[in-house]
């Protein structure tokens, strides 16, 4: 029950102590090449001391999950995973581990940064491999194309489309194949007098219609919509009459055929 | 002149006898008694949907069809730096509302600030839907997962306690329910792997009374719907995030609880994971579970059923019955017998991609082709949901349930490469528009459509005995419409959003409707003569 702006204060109380909380409020923080050098010698470190019960990825084994762990999310600057190590939890069957301060800073760079990349699972990742897109079938992908998809009636493979691919990342293209960026829509409005006006629409809702005469650079004009008679051109209308229909299979086949197009 | 106290007393007594016979349950003189909540005079609106039924309709009617196109702006309460997601209450003249880490007390009849109480605090701030009031006392929670209750007179803080710990990722946004001598109090957060829980807390102490988690421990019932030999049922989720109802008479509580975590990554807990999108009916003495229902087993896009359990009695197939109704975020409307939790109405009241079905227990059959993959999945409603935190509505009226649904698509996918934590994944949504849309109780038919425009509204809804409907557009307007058969009786441009549920009260014989936009309060009210 959220939405993607909202993630972020949240983020705070996982990021690394040592950044700032204020730029944190901006957005998931990049590690610098330092912390990114820290954080994977921690891994190294705590995959060879600590991986075999608390599992090499920290996600927990015969111990428990570190990755949604109390102590680390109250951590700071490894004061309290220090303590853990240092001095073992006996009663728990954890023997004491004899790491330099350094290796217990790293290891602690690395249980924050995996709390934080748990954290992030909630956000669209920019760099998600195209590979992991290109389960369909190019050329079944090109048949519902030119057939059953109905694009061809509206885009050209070496026209608009062509090295469409370039254009986006993985996701980005998936979700602008299915559903583009908003195009103008196209009205024409009919006065009392039977005069008619064709533009683009710049507002419209049940009470008035205001659109640019001409093109999207014209004059604006508004009516209400009672004394006008308004007909719509949608330029996505067909993409919102896809949406319910195209099935996942034809959905990954002509994501298979339009990144072909590169 | 003799005077007869005999005579004088019989009139006297009888007047007074009458009189607290019509008098609202109020007795303290400025606070509120918990007893006013079992039927609230119209002078008030002291919970977050106004009584204990859900059912976000007033019966006060001096603002009606007839007259609404004469509706006016009363006052203006403008605040800064965050906009208005709280339904205020109004109690005694004064109206408290919220934003994260704020309470305003402003005059309910002129508009002007009484105090105001900031608390800074760390946590998600997505938004803030109100207090609660018992006595003299209000109640309010925190970005960090605090209950803070203030005085109502002054805004100083009695106590502040800690519900959950803020650094695992809980943070709070609810109104808390007051029953009697208990603050039920929810919590939220599904960013991380953390369990949802329900609390009842002393309003005179901050104490712990008792406490719902939403996962069954191990062997009690429920628990049999996790994997058995994996720390799946300790990954949580099942907040419970929004305020719930009460029917009195049952001495039943009934609250929505959120998805199970991870989030989207449902692989490592198979099974129905209980009790987390599922409505349940609780002892509100002692927490106990008495009935539920699940409106979305094994969720794996966000669907929380937290939307409002709406309470009413009516006929159904020649009987009637006690009815909770939901109209839930995966696109389905419930209706339950909320004396027993007995399923009687499965229905999509919105187009929806995901379910291919209905099983004998009246749950949506997910299909499979629907569960995040890691080449995405296009699925109707994207985790936004059909319909989310907004207020519903059932009008008594007309017999209509009310609710503002949307079309939205996404591609789902789950980007899991290690053991799932968190989300495990995200929709990237396509395309959204939203609608105002009227139920068939008995059946979950569309009665009426009222289309509001591209994008994903949050508008809550109001109807009223005046046969008023108030919500808005995504357009930026205002709305009143006719809850019979969805026409506009009255708009007005904001050049805002109602990002709220609207409210409503009447004081000194003037109704007043709460339509906050933005970041600014407005009070309508028919023109004074």
């Amino acid at each position: 029950m959220r939405n993607l702006s909202a993630l972020l204060l949240l983020g705070a109380a996982f990021l690394l102590a040592s950044l700032d909380l204020h730029s944190q409020a901006q957005g998931p923080a990049q590690p610098t090449p330092e912390q990114r050098a820290a954080i994977d010698r921690g891994r190294t470190q705590f995959q060879q001391a600590c991986g075999f019960c608390h599992g090499p990825d920290a996600t927990g084994a015969r111990g428990p999950d570190l990755v949604r762990s109390a102590l680390v999310a109250h951590d700071v600057n490894a004061d309290l995973i220090g303590e853990v190590i240092r001095n073992g939890r006996p009663d728990k069957g954890m023997p004491a581990l004899p790491l330099t301060a350094a290796q217990i800073s790293d290891i602690s760079a690395f249980l924050h940064a995996r709390s934080k990349e748990a954290v992030e699972s909630s956000g669209v990742p920019s760099d998600y491999p195209f590979e992991k897109l290109l389960t369909g079938n190019a050329d079944k992908g090109r048949t519902y194309f030119e057939g059953a998809g109905g694009c061809g009636k509206c885009h050209s493979p070496t026209g608009d489309l062509a090295g469409i691919a370039h254009k986006y990342n993985s996701i980005e293209l998936q979700a602008h194949i299915l559903y583009p960026d908003q195009k103008p829509v196209l009205a024409t409005v009919t006065l009392p007098t039977g005069e008619q006006l064709c533009g683009t629409v710049s507002h419209i809702d049940d009470f008035t219609v205001g659109i640019r005469v001409g093109d999207k650079n014209g004059w604006y004009r508004s009516f209400p919509r009672g004394k006008v008679k308004v007909e719509l051109k949608d330029p996505l209308q067909a993409h919102r009459e896809l949406l319910p229909k195209i099935s996942q299979t034809q959905m990954h086949d002509l994501f298979a055929y339009l990144y072909s197009l590169k | 002149m003799t005077f007869s106290l005999k005579k004088f007393l019989r009139p006297t007594l009888a007047a007074l006898l009458l009189a607290s016979s019509l008098l609202p349950l109020r007795v303290a003189a400025q606070g509120l008694d918990p007893a006013a909540l079992l039927k609230p005079p119209t002078d008030i609106w002291p919970t977050y949907n106004g009584d204990y039924s859900g059912r976000r309709h007033s019966t006060l009617d001096q603002i009606n069809d007839s007259n609404v196109r004469s509706l006016t702006l009363a006052w203006a309460f403008r605040i800064r730096g965050s906009v208005i997601k709280s339904t205020p209450l109004v109690v005694n003249g004064i109206l408290y509302f919220t934003t994260p880490d704020n309470v305003w007390a402003v005059d309910a009849r002129y508009g002007h600030q009484i105090w105001h109480y900031h608390r800074a605090s760390e946590g998600d701030h997505i938004g803030q839907r109100g207090v609660a009031i018992y006595k003299d006392y209000l109640f309010f929670e925190t970005p960090d997962a605090h209950l803070v209750s203030l005085n109502a007179k002054d805004g100083t803080v009695r106590w502040d306690v800690p519900l959950a710990d803020g650094k695992l990722g809980y943070f709070a946004t609810m109104a808390p329910l007051v029953i009697r001598d208990h603050v039920i109090a929810g919590v939220s957060g599904d960013v991380t792997d953390i369990p949802g829980f329900l609390v009842s807390i002393d309003p005179e102490t901050g104490a712990v009374q008792w406490r719902w988690n939403t996962q069954p421990k191990p062997g009690e019932p429920g628990s049999e719907t996790w994997p058995k030999d994996s720390d799946a049922i300790r990954h949580g989720g099942g907040m419970t995030w929004m305020t719930g109802t009460y029917d009195p008479a049952l001495n039943l509580l009934y609250w929505g609880t959120g998805n199970p975590n991870p989030v989207l990554a449902g692989d490592g807990r198979p099974g129905d994971n209980l009790f987390t999108c599922t409505i349940v009916a609780l002892n509100p003495d002692t927490g106990k579970l008495v009935w539920y229902f699940q409106p979305s087993p094994h969720d794996v896009h966000d669907w929380d059923a937290v939307q409002t359990p709406v309470l009413f009695d009516a006929d159904f197939k020649g009987k009637h019955r006690k009815l909770l109704a939901q109209a839930s975020r995966n696109g389905f409307f419930f209706v339950l017998d909320r004396e027993t939790g007995e399923h009687l109405v499965t229905e999509p009241f919105i187009e929806q991609t995901w379910a291919s079905g209905v099983d004998k227990r009246g749950r949506p059959i997910a299909k499979p082709e629907a569960t995040p993959t890691p080449d995405g999945a296009l699925v109707s409603p994207g985790s936004d949901g059909s319909t989310n935190w907004m207020a519903p509505s059932f009008d008594p009226q007309t017999g209509l349930f009310f609710v503002n649904a949307r079309r939205l698509f996404s591609v789902y996918y789950n980007t899991v490469t290690t053991k799932a934590e968190g989300w495990g994944g995200r929709d990237r949504i396509l395309w959204a528009n939203s609608t105002i849309r009227a139920l068939d109780y008995r059946t979950g038919k569309v009665v009426w459509n009222h289309e509001i425009g591209d994008g994903e509204s949050i508008a809550g809804i109001l109807t009223t005995a005046g046969r008023l409907l108030f919500t808005a557009d995504n357009s930026g307007n205002l709305l009143a419409l006719n809850p019979a058969n969805g026409e506009t009786l009255w708009h007005l441009n904001m050049g805002g959003e109602l990002l709220a549920s609207p409210m409503t009260y009447q004081l000194d014989g003037r109704q007043y409707v709460m339509l906050p936009v933005d970041n600014v309060l407005y009070a309508f009210a028919l023109p004074q003569k």
